[in-house]
């Protein structure tokens, strides 16, 4: 479904992410973990056509995003959930959500954003109830649930994620997780980029690691929740050492 | 899995393992790092499978220049199993595994032990000589992976060995050509008829077995030959192995990428033709290596296999590229039996010369040393004393079964 081939994404003279390759088939949910600073938000804006400044392959679907506008791509069926939520403080929860679903209703497909609109509201109950409240006065958890709910509203086939869990107490990012386990059971391909390494492997396929913009370790998630490396860097146990003293 | 794949899919996977795969080399090996440095190529400029010609090759001397752990990509307390095997060099030749390198290597195994119809109603008997004995260690796990029953290797006289093989109603049987010839043969002699035996599957390991020679086993002993194809190096014993369509060898490309090159200027050589057999790991942990000379002569199959899994598939030609012999399954370097030799002797050295041979159909090293007047002696204990010493001497180093012959001539 999505296809990165050799991805390079520069700021300026400063090259971000350093020929990364990935791949999400159909129906997958993909982790990529790392430290700040290893590339993956970087990542996941040039996906979503955000950050223009990148070369390499990116193709969703078989075709290519080198030259589609953020629109463009949302229309095409990816969506993103920034890093930080950036949802409207002053609109209402239900206007957040009719923005999600924009480029729908301008088609005058509102009935059938409507209907997405009332299933999001099952799947994030609060968002009902806080309808017609404003955004900013959310809970950061609930807000969350209303980032994630406005980039369901476009409908996409590859939702991103970025940092989903940043600054949630663990209850609700066990909430987040346990809805993208119930999105992905529905059909729905995701890409999570988390720094909550256990938590992003435990509901993921598969996982990528990168460090400092290169992926340096990928495979099944299970897998990659037994190394022992991915255990000491970003489960919480302590680095070892090499032999020769090589760190 | 990457037999459903199709090519596109297959390429990408490749690309995205190989990428981690030189990342972390670059990070955790200094020779890597130093080699990628000294032809100018970042890690990152390897955007396609194809650009990993680009690198310099891996030779079996840069194991023994790292010996022991120079070439481990991960911390030794990661490593949960060292190999040790006798080595082409004056060290011995080691790989590493982590827990997840051993599980993939089971799983890599199982599969190839599948693919020859194996099925956990199977007991297999592993038979290989001591030289080979981390890969009778590697059946016996992917054996136990697949979950059919595993007799592993243990030395027993031929007699022992063939009354295990029936009374334990073995099935399948994992051993080189020259092991399954020995038994074949003295069968044969002995008029042990194979009916008697359960036996249906021969796997054989270690060295290319000629079709003529896979004939005669299938004729002497009532059973189907599949080849498999392995390195120590690598390390696993089966990279490579025959599907039911017995026209090659199918490669583990999920795990390995296979280039074939011409020995001599390092490029690929057309598709179809022979060349030397050129690997690069893709999911090993503690231990990869990247564009490793094999030494093994091998010629790409272009067409696709009737069986439909597309993976790349090779002829194991028998014939070496590089100056090593195989005995028994066990490869031995020709300056490495030079060594041992003058080792033995020190400034005395006599004349010889050595060859690979047979002794009971079996594999043998056998070495012919020259005898002149320094050695005489009207004791003839003294002369049986070198010769036995020599041999004993050889065949602890060298892994192999080695017999010295004195005479007056080479």
């Amino acid at each position: 479904m999505l296809r990165i081939k050799n991805l390079r994404c520069y700021y300026g003279q400063i090259m971000a992410v350093k020929g990364v390759s990935l791949s999400i088939r159909k129906g997958e949910l993909i982790s990529i973990i790392g430290a700040n600073g290893s590339g993956k938000s970087t990542l996941m804006s040039a996906i979503s056509g955000l950050h223009r400044n990148w070369t390499g392959e990116i193709e969703f679907s078989g075709k290519s995003m080198k030259s589609l506008s953020p629109p463009a791509i949302v229309e095409g069926g990816v969506s993103l959930v920034p890093e930080g939520r950036l949802i409207f403080p002053p609109l209402s929860v239900r206007d957040n959500l009719q923005l999600g679903g924009y480029t729908r209703y301008r088609k005058k497909n509102g009935r059938e954003a409507d209907r997405d609109m009332d299933r999001i509201m099952d799947l994030f109950p609060i968002l009902r109830e806080r309808a017609g409240q404003p955004a900013g006065t959310l809970s950061g958890g609930e807000q969350q649930m209303l980032a994630i709910g406005r980039a369901l509203m476009a409908k996409p086939s590859l939702l991103l994620l970025d940092e989903p869990s940043m600054g949630l107490a663990p209850l609700m990012v066990e909430k987040i997780l346990s809805t993208l386990e119930l999105l992905k059971k529905e059909g729905l391909t995701i890409l999570l980029v988390e720094q909550n390494a256990g938590a992003a492997l435990q509901i993921a396929d598969r996982g990528y690691v990168l460090e400092t913009g290169r992926v340096v370790l990928q495979g099944p998630a299970a897998d990659l929740l037994c190394d022992e490396e991915v255990k000491r860097a970003y489960l919480g146990n302590d680095y070892g050492e090499f032999t020769d003293g090589r760190a | 899995m990457i037999n459903d794949m199709d090519r596109n899919e297959r390429l990408q996977s490749q690309l995205e393992r190989l990428q981690s795969t030189l990342n972390r080399a670059f990070r955790n090996v200094p020779f890597h790092q130093s080699r990628f440095r000294a032809a100018g190529i970042d890690p990152g400029e390897i955007g396609a499978v194809e650009d990993l010609a680009k690198l310099p090759f891996m030779r079996r001397g840069d194991l023994g220049d790292h010996y022991p752990y120079g070439l481990f990509a991960v911390p030794l307390r990661d490593i949960v199993r060292i190999h040790t095997a006798p080595g082409t060099s004056r060290n011995p030749s080691i790989s590493g595994y982590t827990r997840q390198d051993l599980s993939v290597w089971q799983r890599i195994i199982s599969d190839s032990l599948a693919a020859a119809g194996v099925t956990p109603n199977d007991i297999l008997q592993i038979q290989l000589d001591p030289g080979l004995a981390n890969w009778a260690r590697d059946y016996r796990d992917g054996t136990e992976t697949l979950g059919a029953g595993v007799i592993p290797g243990s030395q027993l006289s031929i007699e022992k060995r063939l009354m295990v093989l029936k009374d334990y109603m073995t099935t399948v049987l994992i051993t080189t050509p020259a092991g399954a010839l020995e038994l074949a043969e003295y069968m044969y002699r002995n008029g042990i008829h194979p009916n008697g035996f359960n036996l249906r599957t021969l796997i054989l390991v270690g060295e290319p077995a000629a079709a003529a020679e896979k004939r005669k086993l299938e004729e002497m002993l009532h059973v189907t030959t599949w080849q498999h194809y392995g390195l120590s190096e690598i390390p696993g014993p089966a990279i490579g192995f025959e599907c039911g369509r017995h026209a090659g060898l199918h490669l583990h490309e999920d795990h390995i990428i296979a280039e074939i090159t011409d020995p001599q200027t390092g490029a690929p050589v057309p598709d179809g033709e022979t060349g030397e057999l050129v690997l690069t790991t893709l999911t090993a942990r503690a231990f990869p290596l990247i564009r490793f000379r094999t030494g093994d002569r091998a010629r790409k199959i272009k067409e696709p296999c009737p069986c439909g899994d597309n993976r790349m598939r090779i002829d194991w030609l028998p014939e070496r590229m590089d100056d090593l012999m195989i005995i028994c399954g066990v490869k031995v370097d020709k300056q490495q039996i030079r060594d041992q030799i003058e080792g033995a002797f020190g400034p005395a050295l006599p004349d010889y010369r050595f060859l690979k041979t047979s002794y009971n159909f079996r594999d043998l090293l056998e070495i012919r040393i020259r005898i002149d007047q320094r050695f005489f002696s009207d004791e003839i204990k003294d002369l049986e004393k070198i010769r036995s010493d020599t041999a004993e001497r050889l065949t602890d180093n060298l892994g192999i079964p080695v017999s010295v012959v004195l005479c007056e001539t080479v």
